[in-house]
C-alpha cells in the first residue's frame, strides 16, 4: 500500500512537471497534428485501391495505427530525458538518499513517460471521434470498435517505447545521441519484422506473428484483407499507410476487429516486454552517483588539493601576498573584434571528447571520397561522411542550455553577432571537411551543378543543426530529424527529400538554398529573443 | 566611469514585481549589495549585466543607456552569476581561453592574463584537467576568473562567495579590495561578512525596494548605543525573544550570550560595540515595521 502511495506520487510529480512546460503543448500539438492529418484526409491506409467507409472501425482503426507506427517514433523522443532530468535538477540526489530501490525508480519513470504518450494517444481518440462525425459517412458510434485499436494497438506499443526510452537512458552508450539516431532504425525494424510475414505472402498469422507484431499492423490487415476478398476476388494483396497521396477511388464496408484470445495475449504481453525493459534498466542505472557519471575526457592525472589554512593564516597569506599585483592590467585597445579566433575556439569545442578513432574514420571516409568513382563518391561514400559527424552538428545552439553558460556567454560583447555566426561557420566548416573529398572529385569532373548542390548541402546541414539547436535547446531534435531525413531522404535519392544535392535527379539545391536562408534567419531570430538586448 | 541605475524595474510573468523604482549611481569602489533570499539582489544583478531588461526606468554606463548601446557596458563588463555552468569535457585553461575568444580578447594577451587568473585563483596545477571533475568550489573559482578576463570596469558577482573554502574566501574578499581603485564592483551576498571585509558602500535591498545606501560607518552609526549584550538563562530564552529584536545567541557555561537591538536596555544588559550585522538586522526591521504599518 505504502509502496502504491510512493509510486504514485512519483509518477504524478513527473507527470506534472512534464505538463506544465511549454514543451508539453508542442506535444500534444504534434498529437493534434498528426489526428488533423489524419482526419484531413493527407494520411491514408488503403488496400490496393480500396478505402474503408469511415465508420467507428476503420476511423477506430486508422487512428490506432498511425498512433502505434508514427506516434511512437516521435513518442520515444519526446519522453527520453527523465532520468537526465532528474540529474540536471539534481533532484536525483535527494531521491538517491531514500529507501527507494533502483528498479523502483525506473518502474516509476517508465510509469511517467507512458502517462505522456497515453495523453497523446488520448488526442488521437478525441480526434477519431471527432472525424468520424465530421466525415459523415457512418455517423453510428460504435465506442469499442472506435476505441479499442488505440486501448490494443497503440497504448501497448506506447508502453514499450516508454520503457525503451528509460532503458536507452540508463546504458552509457545509447543515453546520447548515439542512442537518438540508433532508436530510428531501431524503430524501422520493429515495424518491418512485424509487418513482413503478412504483407508479403498473403498468408494467415500464425500465433507466432501475433508476437512479434509491434503496432498491431498485421493482425488488423489480415481481417481487413478477409473481408476485402469477399467484395473483390482480385484483390492484390497491397498494403499502404501514406501520407499526401492521391486517395483510393473505391471504398469497402469493414465492421472492425474480432479480438480473440491470442490477439488479446500478445498485444498486453507488450505491456509485459515494457516492464521486463524498464526493470532491465535497474540493472544499469548508476542512481546518481557522480563518480559513474560518464565524462568522454578523462583527467590525465590528479593533482592533490591544496591543503585548507585556517583563517587567521589565509588572512595573513593575502596580505602578505597581494593578488592584484600578479595581474597585469589588459590595454584598452586589447578587446578586439577577433572573429576568427572566435570561429577557432568553437571548431575546438565542437569538436572536443572525440577519440583518435573518429578522427580516423572522418579522414578515411574523406580519402574515400577523393579515390572512389565518382558515382560511389556522390552515393554511399558521402551519405557516410555527411552522417558520421551528426553528433558534432547536433550540438550546434544547444550549449548554452545545456551546460547553462548562457549568463557567461549572453553578456559578453556582440554575442548575437559574433558567437552565433562563429558556431554556424565552425559547423560549416566541419561539414566542409568531412564531406571534402567529393567537393575535389566534382572539381575533377568539372560538374559544376554537383559542385552548387554540394555548397547548399554545406551551408544546409549546420544551418538545420543551428536553427533546430536554438530553436529546442535540446540535441535531439536535430539527431531524430537529420537522422529520418538522411535515410529517407538522401539514401533514398528522393526528388525533394536529397538534401546532398549531388545526384542530378534528385537534387533541388534552390529549394535547399531558400530553406537555408531561412533556418538560418529562425536561428537569429531565435538567439534575438534568447539576448534582453540584441 | 559612472553606473547609474534610475527608477528601474523588474517585473516577471505574471505580474510580480522583483525589483521597483530602484535608484543609485556608483562610482569607482566595491559595492555591497546585502538583502535577504528573494529580495531581488539576483534580478538587478542581471539587469546590469545585460542578461535581462528592465521593464521600467533605465540603467546608464557613463552616460551609455544600456536598452539602446548594451555593447558599451558589455566591453567592460566582467559577470559571475550566482548560478552557472560549464562545459564538462574542456580543461579550465581551454574553457577560459574559449570565453577570451567570445569576450574578443587578443589571443597573446588572453594567454597571459589566463595564466596569471589562473595562478590567481589557484588552479594553476590542474588546468588541464577537465571541468566536469572539478568541485563546486573549483568551478566557482574558473568563474571568478572568467570574470576578470577582460580586466573589467565593471564587476558584478553574485554570491561569490558560495562554496568557496575559508582560505579561497578570504582571498577572495582580499582581491576584490585589491581590484576596487580603478573599478565599480557590485558585491551582491547575503553573507554579511563578505560585505564587511570589502565593501566601500553598502546598499541593502528587500522585497525589491532600495532600504538603504550608506557607507558602512554611517550604516553602523545609526546602531551606535542601541546594542547590548545580555547573559539569560536558557529557559527564558524564548520568551526574551518575544520582547526584543535578538541579533545573535551564543550558548556558554554561565547561561546563553545574546545580542539585542533597542533604545532600552534590558535590566542587566552591557553595551556592545555595533557590527554591520546588527545595522543590516536593524535597517531590515525598520522596513518591515514600515510596511506592516
Amino acid at each position: 500500500m505504502k509502496r502504491g502511495r510512493v509510486l504514485w506520487a512519483l509518477v504524478k510529480a513527473d507527470f506534472l512537471t512534464r505538463v506544465r512546460r511549454t514543451s508539453f503543448l508542442v506535444t500534444l500539438g504534434f498529437a493534434v497534428f498528426l489526428g488533423y492529418q489524419t482526419f484531413a484526409g493527407h494520411i491514408v491506409m488503403q488496400l490496393d485501391d480500396y478505402r474503408g467507409v469511415y465508420n467507428s472501425a476503420w476511423v477506430g482503426a486508422l487512428m490506432g495505427i498511425v498512433a502505434s507506427s508514427f506516434l511512437t517514433l516521435v513518442g520515444f523522443y519526446i519522453v527520453k530525458g527523465s532520468i537526465l532530468r532528474d540529474e540536471t535538477t539534481r533532484v536525483g540526489q535527494i531521491l538517491a538518499a531514500t529507501p527507494m530501490s533502483k528498479s523502483f525508480y525506473t518502474v516509476a519513470r517508465f510509469l511517467g513517460n507512458f502517462a505522456v504518450l497515453a495523453a497523446m494517444t488520448l488526442v488521437m481518440a478525441i480526434a477519431a471521434l471527432c472525424m468520424q462525425l465530421f466525415r459523415a459517412e457512418d455517423r453510428t458510434l460504435h465506442l469499442w470498435s472506435l476505441l479499442s485499436p488505440l486501448l490494443l494497438y497503440a497504448l501497448p506499443a506506447m508502453a514499450f517505447v516508454a520503457a525503451l526510452a528509460i532503458l536507452f537512458e540508463t546504458l552509457p552508450v545509447l543515453r546520447g545521441g548515439v542512442g537518438n539516431i540508433i532508436w530510428f532504425f531501431l524503430w524501422c525494424a520493429l515495424l518491418v519484422i512485424g509487418v513482413r510475414p503478412a504483407v508479403s505472402h498473403g498468408s494467415p498469422l500464425t500465433r507466432a506473428d501475433y508476437f512479434h507484431d509491434f503496432t498491431g499492423l498485421p493482425s488488423m490487415f489480415t481481417q481487413m484483407r478477409d473481408t476485402l476478398v469477399t467484395v473483390d476476388p482480385h484483390f492484390h494483396n497491397n498494403f499502404s499507410l501514406s501520407i499526401g497521396i492521391k486517395p483510393p477511388r473505391h471504398r469497402f464496408l469493414w465492421t472492425g476487429i474480432r479480438w480473440d484470445d491470442a490477439q488479446l495475449a500478445s498485444r498486453l504481453l507488450w505491456f509485459g516486454y515494457a516492464l521486463a525493459a524498464a526493470l532491465l534498466a535497474s540493472l544499469f542505472f548508476h542512481r546518481f552517483d557522480p563518480a559513474r557519471e560518464r565524462l568522454t575526457r578523462r583527467p590525465k592525472e590528479t593533482a592533490e588539493r591544496t591543503p585548507v589554512l585556517e583563517l587567521a593564516a589565509a588572512r595573513e597569506l593575502a596580505r602578505s601576498d597581494p593578488w592584484a599585483a600578479r595581474l597585469t592590467p589588459l590595454e584598452p585597445r586589447t578587446a578586439t573584434n577577433r572573429f576568427f579566433s572566435l570561429v577557432a575556439a568553437e571548431l575546438r569545442i565542437m569538436l572536443q571528447g572525440h577519440g583518435w578513432w573518429w578522427y580516423a574514420v572522418a579522414g578515411g571516409l574523406f580519402i574515400a571520397c577523393v579515390a572512389a568513382p565518382l558515382k560511389a563518391s556522390s552515393g554511399g561514400i558521402i551519405l557516410a561522411a555527411w552522417i558520421w559527424p551528426i553528433l558534432v552538428w547536433s550540438q550546434m545552439g544547444t550549449r548554452e542550455s545545456r551546460y547553462n553558460t548562457g549568463s557567461l556567454i549572453f553578456s559578453a560583447p556582440n554575442a548575437l553577432e559574433r558567437q552565433l555566426p562563429a558556431t554556424w561557420l565552425a559547423g560549416v566548416l566541419i561539414t566542409l571537411a568531412t564531406g571534402g573529398g567529393l567537393a575535389i572529385r566534382l572539381l575533377i569532373a568539372r560538374d559544376l551543378h554537383g559542385l552548387a548542390g554540394f555548397a547548399v548541402a554545406v551551408c544546409f546541414i549546420p544551418t538545420l543543426a543551428l536553427a533546430l539547436g536554438t530553436l529546442t535547446g535540446s540535441s535531439k531534435f536535430f539527431e531524430a530529424l537529420y537522422t529520418a531525413w538522411w535515410y529517407t531522404g538522401a539514401a533514398h535519392h528522393l526528388r525533394g527529400g536529397d538534401f546532398t544535392g549531388v545526384v542530378a535527379a534528385s537534387s533541388t539545391p534552390l529549394v535547399y538554398l531558400v530553406l537555408t536562408i531561412a533556418l538560418l534567419a529562425a536561428a537569429f531570430t531565435r538567439r534575438r529573443t534568447q539576448l534582453a538586448y540584441a | 566611469m559612472k553606473l547609474s541605475i534610475e527608477n528601474v524595474g523588474k517585473c516577471y510573468r505574471g505580474g510580480l514585481w522583483a525589483l521597483r523604482r530602484f535608484s543609485l549611481e556608483l562610482k569607482p569602489g566595491v559595492l555591497g549589495l546585502l538583502g535577504p533570499n528573494g529580495a531581488g539582489k539576483t534580478t538587478l544583478m542581471s539587469i546590469l549585466a545585460t542578461i535581462t531588461r528592465a521593464s521600467e526606468g533605465r540603467v546608464t554606463w557613463n552616460g551609455a543607456d544600456l536598452a539602446s548601446d548594451p555593447n558599451s557596458l558589455r566591453e567592460v563588463l566582467g559577470y559571475l552569476p550566482q548560478d552557472f555552468g560549464v562545459y564538462p569535457n574542456l580543461s579550465a585553461q581551454e574553457f577560459l581561453e574559449y570565453l577570451a575568444a567570445i569576450k574578443g580578447l587578443d589571443a597573446n594577451a588572453a594567454k597571459r592574463r589566463i595564466d596569471q587568473l589562473l595562478n590567481v585563483v589557484n588552479l594553476a596545477d590542474v588546468r588541464g584537467r577537465p571541468l566536469g571533475g572539478f568541485s563546486g568550489g573549483m568551478k566557482q573559482r574558473v568563474g571568478i576568473a572568467q570574470a576578470l578576463l577582460n580586466d573589467p570596469q565593471l564587476l558584478i558577482v553574485d554570491e561569490p562567495t558560495a562554496g568557496l573554502d575559508p582560505e579561497e574566501r578570504v582571498r577572495f574578499r582580499n582581491l576584490l579590495s585589491e581590484l576596487s581603485g580603478e573599478r565599480v564592483v557590485i558585491l551582491s551576498t547575503h553573507i554579511v561578512s563578505d560585505v564587511e571585509a570589502t565593501a566601500t558602500d553598502i546598499a541593502l535591498i528587500a522585497n525589491g525596494t532600495l532600504v538603504a545606501h550608506a557607507a558602512p560607518e554611517e550604516l553602523l552609526r545609526k546602531v551606535d548605543g542601541r546594542v547590548w549584550e545580555w547573559v539569560i538563562p536558557s529557559a527564558d530564552l524564548n520568551a526574551v525573544k518575544q520582547c526584543y529584536h535578538v541579533s545573535s545567541t551564543a550558548r556558554r557555561s554561565d547561561g546563553v550570550h545574546i545580542r539585542v537591538l533597542t533604545q532600552d536596555p534590558p535590566t542587566g544588559a552591557k553595551p556592545a560595540a555595533p557590527t554591520l550585522e546588527d545595522a543590516y538586522l536593524d535597517s531590515l526591521a525598520v522596513h518591515r515595521a514600515g510596511r506592516a504599518a
